[in-house]
């Protein structure tokens, strides 16, 4: 009968291998270091001129009552600024997990940006019903009718603009763009933006709001350097 | 129908051009101008059926609902942010344009579910008067509580229960001795496309609304201006005790006939005494892909008692249907309403029998969404009646809907 081995003997074990491995830490981590050292920034600012609405309901006569107005317009003004193609040397983006939350009969955020096969959480926090849904062709779903507390989720594998809407409020909406890289970024709400870890190279950015996008505009980044890009979008 | 298939596109193109491209070519939502003061909404459908011979979809002498084009605009001009005027304009068949809602609507306090609504006023009474447009009506024709023409009118009276009788079946151009001599349309037990005028208070708290209102025309017969002396009297109360369920139940009474008709009856001064009185009862339940509604109008009408063989009881009909849509896919739905409006019994010369002849409709249909807002329905109905020139009608149609 064989012995089973120890506890004690299998902890030495791996402490043993633990310390014969550090050594070599640093030397595989340098040229990731000295990569990301080399690479540069994209910076700028998207302007919307177009005048922002809030979203309005559609005026129901019908309805006996009135409905508590929305005014907000600040999600909205948030754009996207992308990368019309990765950059050849670019790793391939890792999937996330993001949340669009149902809230107030609203999409919370407005304006998601995801890489492809991030798996989005879509949780109602109303009291209400909801039913989100989309159309469109990179990932039609229909989540059906889920009370509050309750969440599905779905993942996006194909890159393109996804149009989310409510089948029971229909001015909710919302819109999640899917990337197959990682080189975007979504506006502040002074429509600042700002992209890391891009290596050097010669590119096309592309702004949008609002299903509006403006045509790829092209950026030079050095070594370590900064580049500035400007967009406005009537 | 081809000409109102090119007045939907053209429609549909002009509306098309009135905002910048967006993620789909059509817009998709309300056009708000005045910086968010002025909303405009617009409901464009086109139905295509077959010739309805015995008059079953009618919702007058002209229009079948399977084969009507249909424009709405529908517009909220908010004053502030207590006080709103929303109006509707319609079309149908490129006719004229007809003022279907037209009020105020005061809101004292900003933050309490509590409205006052005076003008051309939503109907109170029942759940389907709040999704008549075809973007929220899962099939192409209509309950038939809210559509069916019967024998009854307001403006002309039956001498008798045999005349009453004779008309059994011929709801779309009935005609009798007293009132009105010109044939015309009956009346349905609850319109869904005219409106009433008068006042009407909305609360809300918690998981129940409560509406009243005051109007100047009746359930079946709703007015711009009063024809008699009396008042409608509506209302409803609904509940929503737990997600996705909606019960609802309604009561209406006011006098109905008209006082020239009243008078050519009975003499001056008792046309409050003709009422039309209905209640009503409705729920709906979703869950996930399915939604199940139903509902169910009980009316009765006073009508006076002139010769013999006398109309010696009120006249009652009784409207319920279930409707069912289920989400296949997604933009891909199918679903089916069964109904049926029956009528109490009358006695004739020599003959008991009800007095109009009931009706059964199946319903079983769908639709696609080619955009979120452009929706495609098909539909085929089995109509049978116990009486008029037509007793059973199979039908189909389709309808092409677009909103914004």
């Amino acid at each position: 009968m064989t012995p089973r081995p120890r506890p004690l003997v299998i902890i030495a074990a791996l402490v043993i291998l633990a310390v014969t491995a550090l050594p070599a830490l640093p030397g595989r981590a340098a040229p990731l270091a000295q990569a990301l050292r080399d690479t540069g920034t994209i910076r700028g600012r998207v302007e919307v001129r177009r005048p922002s609405t809030p979203p309005e309901r559609r005026p129901n006569v019908a309805d006996l009552g009135a409905h508590v107005a929305q005014s907000d317009v600040s999600d909205r003004l948030t754009s996207v600024v992308y990368f019309d193609s990765a950059p050849r040397t670019a790793a391939a983006p890792v999937p996330g997990h993001a949340v669009l939350d149902q809230r107030d009969e609203r999409f919370v955020p407005h304006v998601l940006a995801v890489t492809t096969g991030t798996v989005v959480d879509f949780p109602n926090s109303d009291r209400i019903y909801h039913n989100v849904f989309s159309l469109s062709k990179t990932r039609p779903f229909d989540l059906g009718r889920y009370a509050a507390g309750r969440s599905k989720a779905i993942k996006f594998d194909r890159p393109g603009i996804v149009r989310v809407f409510c089948d029971i409020h229909s001015h909710m909406n919302a819109f999640i763009l899917v990337f197959n890289h990682s080189f975007f970024a979504l506006t502040d709400a002074e429509g600042r933006y700002r992209i890391d870890n891009v290596p050097p190279g010669s590119y096309n950015l592309v702004a949008w709001n609002e299903g509006v996008s403006s045509g790829p505009q092209p950026v030079v980044v050095s070594e370590g350097g900064e580049a500035e890009l400007d967009f406005a979008l009537r | 129908m081809k000409r109102a298939l090119r007045a939907l596109l053209v429609c549909a193109l002009a509306l098309s051009r009135q905002l910048p491209a967006r993620a789909q070519a059509l817009p998709s939502e309300p056009v708000s101008i005045a910086d968010g003061h002025v909303t405009i909404s617009g409901d464009v459908s086109a139905a295509f059926g077959g010739a309805d011979t015995g008059f079953f979809n009618y919702t007058d002498y002209e229009h079948s609902a399977l084969r009507v084009f249909r424009v709405d605009l529908t517009t909220a001009v908010k004053l502030n942010d207590h006080v709103s005027m929303l109006g509707e304009v319609r079309t149908e068949n490129v006719g004229p344009l007809q003022a279907y809602a037209f009020y105020l609507r005061v809101r004292p306090w900003a933050r309490r579910a509590f409205d006052i609504q005076a003008g051309r006023v939503p109907p109170t009474f029942g759940a389907f008067t709040r999704r008549i447009y075809a973007s929220e009506n899962p099939l192409i024709g209509y309950p038939l509580a809210y559509q069916y023409l019967t024998s009854l009118r307001a403006d002309a009276l039956p001498i008798n229960a045999n005349e009453l009788l004779g008309m059994r079946g011929r709801g779309w151009l009935s005609s009798y001795s007293i009132g009105n001599p010109v044939p015309a349309a009956g009346l349905p037990l609850a319109s869904g496309f005219r409106w009433d005028t008068g006042v009407q208070v909305h609360a809300g708290a918690g998981l129940v609304d409560a509406t009243v209102s005051v109007t100047t025309g009746t359930l079946s017969n709703p007015l711009f201006r009063d024809d008699n002396s009396g008042r409608q009297v509506a209302a409803r109360l609904s509940a929503r005790p737990i997600a996705g369920l909606v019960l609802g139940t309604s009561a209406a009474r006011g006098p109905f006939v008209t006082a020239t008709a009243a008078r050519g009856a009975v003499g001056a001064g008792r046309d409050g005494e003709f009422t039309q009185t209905a209640w009503g009862a409705d729920a709906e339940y979703s869950r996930d892909y399915y939604l199940v509604r139903a509902e169910t109008v009980f009316s009765e009408w006073r009508v006076p008692a002139v010769g013999t063989p006398v109309i010696d009881a009120p006249l009652r009909a009784l409207a319920s249907y279930v409707e069912g849509r289920y989400k296949i896919r997604p933009g891909l739905y199918a679903a089916a309403r069964l109904d049926h409006l029956g009528f109490s019994e009358l006695t004739g010369s020599g003959v008991r029998t009800t007095w109009d002849a009931p009706v059964t409709r199946l319903e079983v249909g769908g639709g696609y969404s080619i955009l979120r807002n452009v929706l495609v329905k098909v539909s085929g109905q089995h109509n049978t009646r116990e009486g008029g020139r037509v007793t059973s009608l199979n039908l189909v149609a389709a309808q092409i809907v677009y909103w914004f």
